[in-house]
């Protein structure tokens, strides 16, 4: 495999080629939008956001500068998309559950639960410290890039990660011992009610 | 070792990142405290979490912003005679261009380095200095803001554009310059970015009022587009009328039409 660097596409992005875009849309698609639906859970919006993202790349390719660190600065227009749409819709209290596991094959049937029971305790964190966790555990991010796209020093950062991995922790356990959540309901398909196309 | 000097090394133990010494220090704390062993545990049963499943279709729209961004570029963008008048206009703010440019930025270096210094120099610093010294320094970055958006190369305003919107409140001049930037700027791109940094502002009647007036006199369908989209969002009471009156125009882009109607059909 020899893939082209992201940064190198950027730059023909910047220069004039938008085609190159659709490269980097099919690169990173998927993690934006596992971010955003991890995040906000609402596929609806992620999926609206994830096309907002690279309307913005394109209005503001000119803006990129070479020598960029693209992933990291491909999250901070998200994280400003986000913010944006956050102004534009003020937040909605309750957290769609819609992006929980669809069906589990039955052999894994105690590693669904597992997951089932992780996610709602991840639902049950603040939106801060769900987000550091997903940028720190699924986005491929380094700590030193989340401390710029947070705008705070490293060693913040691994203590807020360390912070949210033990509240994390404390909300699934409790979970699994069957003490109240809040706000969740019973896992199981019901949950799934939107679905793609809406 | 205990919990806390074990929680300044978790984080990077969990990806793998420690030399062997430490990491060897951080396992055998592992085995002795349950708790930390936990935290170890949920971070890694992190992974059973599926992806969450995408939506269909989602390269095809992209496709679809893609070309329609294309064409929109393609259109011919201002008549001879509009860009005749617009070459006086700049030579008006000739002498904001590099030099002053270059001043702002040293200007602004320099409150930075006293705020940062002040800060340093005073373990007790009094907030009401700092907000005083913030306000300042919002103000040089807006200078900065001002005399980027006269450069000459487009990207360069762009950037002068982003910069604005570092800031949550904008001067009178800045908003001004922007909705300039908005109806006269010679790229699309920089029109599109000013529209954006703009609708952050929705609250300054200015803002309302300029965004507004620029509907009539755009050029690019893509601005005209993102315009229509804005004022609808806005619920501006005379859009109706106004997108009306764009209708009329002989020359309007097909698409624009088409996207006027879907508008005015919103609003009823």
């Amino acid at each position: 495999m020899n893939l082209v660097a992201d940064e190198e596409l950027m730059l023909q992005v910047r220069n004039g080629d938008s085609e190159t875009l659709g490269v980097l849309f099919d690169r990173y698609h998927a993690p934006l939008f596992n971010f955003y639906a991890r995040l906000m859970g609402d596929r609806g919006v992620s999926e609206d956001l994830v096309q907002e993202v690279f309307l913005r790349i394109l209005r503001y390719r000119q803006s990129y500068q070479p020598g960029t660190p693209f992933r990291p600065w491909i999250y901070q227009i998200a994280r400003n998309a986000r913010m944006d749409h956050y102004r534009k819709n003020p937040r909605q209290v309750a957290f769609q559950a819609e992006m929980v596991p669809p069906v589990a094959p039955p052999d894994a049937a105690q590693q669904a639960q597992e997951a089932n029971l992780l996610h709602r305790a991840l639902l049950q964190l603040p939106e801060e410290k769900r987000e550091i966790l997903i940028l720190a555990r699924f986005q491929e991010l380094k700590y030193g890039e989340i401390a710029g796209l947070l705008g705070c020093e490293l060693n913040t950062v691994k203590t807020r990660i360390h912070r949210a991995l033990q509240d994390l922790r404390k909300a699934f356990r409790m979970l699994e011992q069957g003490m109240p959540a809040s706000g969740c309901g019973p896992a199981g398909p019901d949950i799934s009610l939107r679905r793609a196309g809406q | 070792m205990n919990c806390e000097k074990i929680a300044e090394l978790l984080p990077d133990f969990l990806r793998g990142g420690l030399e062997r010494e430490r990491a060897e220090m951080v396992e055998q704390h592992l085995e002795r405290c349950a708790e930390c062993r936990d935290d170890v545990d949920v971070w890694q049963k992190l992974a059973l979490l599926p992806a969450p499943e995408a939506v269909a279709d989602s390269r095809a729209r992209f496709d679809a912003v893609l070309q329609a961004y294309q064409a929109g570029r393609a259109q011919p963008e201002f008549p001879a005679s509009t860009a005749g008048e617009k070459a006086p206009r700049r030579k008006v703010f000739d002498w904001l261009r590099t030099p002053a440019a270059a001043l702002a930025w040293s200007m602004a270096l320099l409150a930075i380095g006293f705020f940062a210094g002040n800060g340093m120099s005073r373990t007790t610093s009094h907030s009401e200095d700092l907000a005083v010294m913030r306000s300042e320094l919002s103000s040089m970055r807006q200078l900065v803001v001002l005399s980027m958006l006269q450069q000459q190369s487009a990207s360069e305003r762009l950037q002068g554009v982003s910069y604005s919107q570092r800031e949550a409140q904008l001067d009178p001049q800045v908003l001004a310059a922007l909705l300039h930037t908005l109806r006269h700027d010679s790229n699309v791109d920089v029109r599109l970015a000013a529209l954006d940094a703009l609708s952050r502002h929705s609250g300054q009647p200015q803002v309302r009022r300029g965004v507004t007036d620029a509907l009539q006199n755009q050029q690019s369908p893509l601005v005209q587009v993102a315009l229509i989209d804005q004022l609808l969002e806005w619920r501006d009471p005379d859009l109706a009328q106004r997108l009306r009156d764009l209708q009329r125009m002989p020359d309007l882009n097909p698409v624009v039409r088409e996207r006027a109607e879907w508008a005015i059909n919103k609003i009823q």
